[in-house]
């Protein structure tokens, strides 16, 4: 058991220098990251916006006024349609 | 008419059941862990896979139960009404699910081959932000000092269990889950069931017991620090100007960080951060995301907690080291707590920015539940102190922190 204990109190020293460490190189390396990235990449990259096409654009008159209808009849006329998106 | 009868009594669990009903007791755990999990929410995803293992394990004549090995892997069970003594580690997959069942099977298939742990992890990784950290990126440090459970406990726990044993069972002090399950199946896998479940019920009391160790070691005016109005007095020169790349590099140079220092740390860390960047990636990869953050990890946890459940026999749990494992757990956990409140109380004796020692109490994992513990506490002292960011910060770190202390409990003792 005395034997245990010793290298117990090893592993302690050990294994808390190690997560230390290790914890201290991730704090280091994101450092010199955000540096490098501010440095080299300092834009973000703003996604391209896709101009939204008119309701009239993606559905014709009749599927729009089927859609419509529908809506309506599901939500007892409380309910409208605002937009149509092509999935 | 009576030989039918004996028959179907025969056939049943009863007898069984009366020649040793310490069975009832593992019932009646099932149904309290059952109860906790559905009713009382305690880490249900995980509580009540288990609980329901436990349940089907323990009925005679079922075959659910995982066997117990000795130290050498010898397995006794009965075939064609022989007991037969086999090495389980020389049986194939297929004879293990003919001959012992198909939980059986599943254990030794997924469980002890330590496959689900690291998948798992992939999931977590896959659901967590690492952005609070990299914002607030020297708190990370503290993560480290919530380790320190792990290893005080293990000081004492060598006293009475073997190195292996006290080490699978310290390992409960980084409030990890799929961690203690990955470190007991290396080092000590016949304690898997009770450490399994002793670190899922800790996890879920993360809001009793964080409150307990804060109000046992920290002041009112140590919880009153504010943080924001330090950020004000201390600005950070740091400026983050493109997160995204930020946090696409940064799991990649982690892995490469750990994988070089502590190798055996490489499945959990290494899965981790895989799974976290194919999240930061983005819609290029957002299909295999959402396979590793649903699919993936929804079935690996049903396995699992249904694996570890089965488990958890009466001859594998009725026991003293069960008691041990129970004790040496919430010691674990409150340790890990009190190490680091003590390394940010250490800090803010030599630093002028003074840092809440509420982040160094969720420096151990349990994200985020920790964190939003740690909030409410520092709403009660003062409503403007919103300290969940920061304390997200050690929070994160405390995952990589007990990986990495698993990793090298695994390199010294495996």
């Amino acid at each position: 058991m005395e034997g245990n204990f010793s290298e117990a109190l090893l592993l302690m020293g050990v294994g808390l220098a190690t997560v230390f460490v290790v914890l201290l190189l991730v704090i280091c390396f994101g450092n010199l990251l955000i540096k490098a990235v501010n440095k080299f990449a300092p834009e973000e990259e703003k996604p391209k916006q896709i101009a939204s096409k008119p309701v009239a654009a993606l559905v014709d008159g009749a599927v729009q006024q089927a859609i419509n209808k529908a809506v309506e009849q599901l939500t007892g006329g409380k309910g409208r349609v605002e937009k149509i998106v092509k999935l | 008419m009576g030989d039918i009868l004996e028959r179907i009594y025969g056939m049943t669990a009863f007898q069984s059941i009366i020649d040793q009903p310490s069975f009832l007791i593992m019932y009646l755990l099932a149904f309290v862990l059952l109860y906790l999990g559905i009713k009382k929410q305690y880490e249900p995803l995980l509580l009540i896979p288990i609980a329901f293992g436990v349940l089907i394990a323990n009925f005679p004549g079922g075959g659910m139960g995982v066997l117990a090995t000795d130290g050498e892997g010898m397995v006794h069970f009965l075939k064609d009404g022989k007991e037969v003594v086999r090495n389980i580690y020389e049986m194939s997959l297929p004879e293990i699910a003919h001959d012992l069942g198909v939980m059986n099977f599943l254990y030794y298939a997924l469980i002890k081959t330590g496959l689900l742990p690291p998948i798992i992890f992939m999931g977590v990784g896959a659901l967590t932000d690492f952005g609070p950290m990299l914002r607030n990126l020297k708190l990370a440090i503290f993560g480290a000092g919530a380790q320190f459970g792990i290893f005080a406990v293990l000081l004492v726990a060598c006293n009475w269990f073997t190195m292996k044993e006290a080490a699978s069972l310290a390992i409960i002090g980084g409030a990890d889950g799929p961690t203690a399950i990955f470190t007991t199946i290396k080092l000590a896998p016949h304690l898997l069931g009770p450490i399994a479940i002793a670190a899922y019920s800790y996890m879920a009391l993360v809001p009793v017991i964080v409150p307990l160790v804060v109000k046992l070691t920290c002041s009112k005016n140590e919880l009153s620090i504010n943080m924001k109005q330090q950020d004000k007095l201390y600005p950070s020169n740091t400026v983050i100007k493109n997160e995204r790349a930020l946090k696409i590099i940064f799991p990649i140079a982690v892995t490469t960080v750990v994988a070089i220092i502590v190798p055996s740390a490489v499945p959990l860390v290494g899965m981790l951060m895989f799974g976290n960047l194919i999240k930061e990636v983005g819609a290029s990869t957002s299909r295999i995301f959402d396979a590793a953050s649903n699919a993936i990890m929804n079935s690996a946890t049903i396995f699992l907690g249904l694996c570890v459940g089965a488990t958890m026999t009466v001859d594998a749990f009725l026991n003293w080291q069960t008691i041990g494992i129970v004790a040496g757990g919430f010691l674990a956990f409150g340790f890990s707590i009190f190490g680091g409140i003590m390394l940010v109380k250490l800090f803010n004796l030599f630093s002028k920015k003074k840092i809440n020692p509420l982040i160094g109490a969720t420096g151990l994992s349990a994200v985020p539940m920790a964190s939003r513990v740690a909030n409410e506490i520092a709403l009660k002292y003062d409503p403007r102190n919103h300290v969940l960011n920061y304390c997200m910060s050690s929070n994160v770190s405390g995952v990589i922190g007990s990986a990495v202390a698993a990793g090298i409990l695994i390199a010294f003792l495996g």
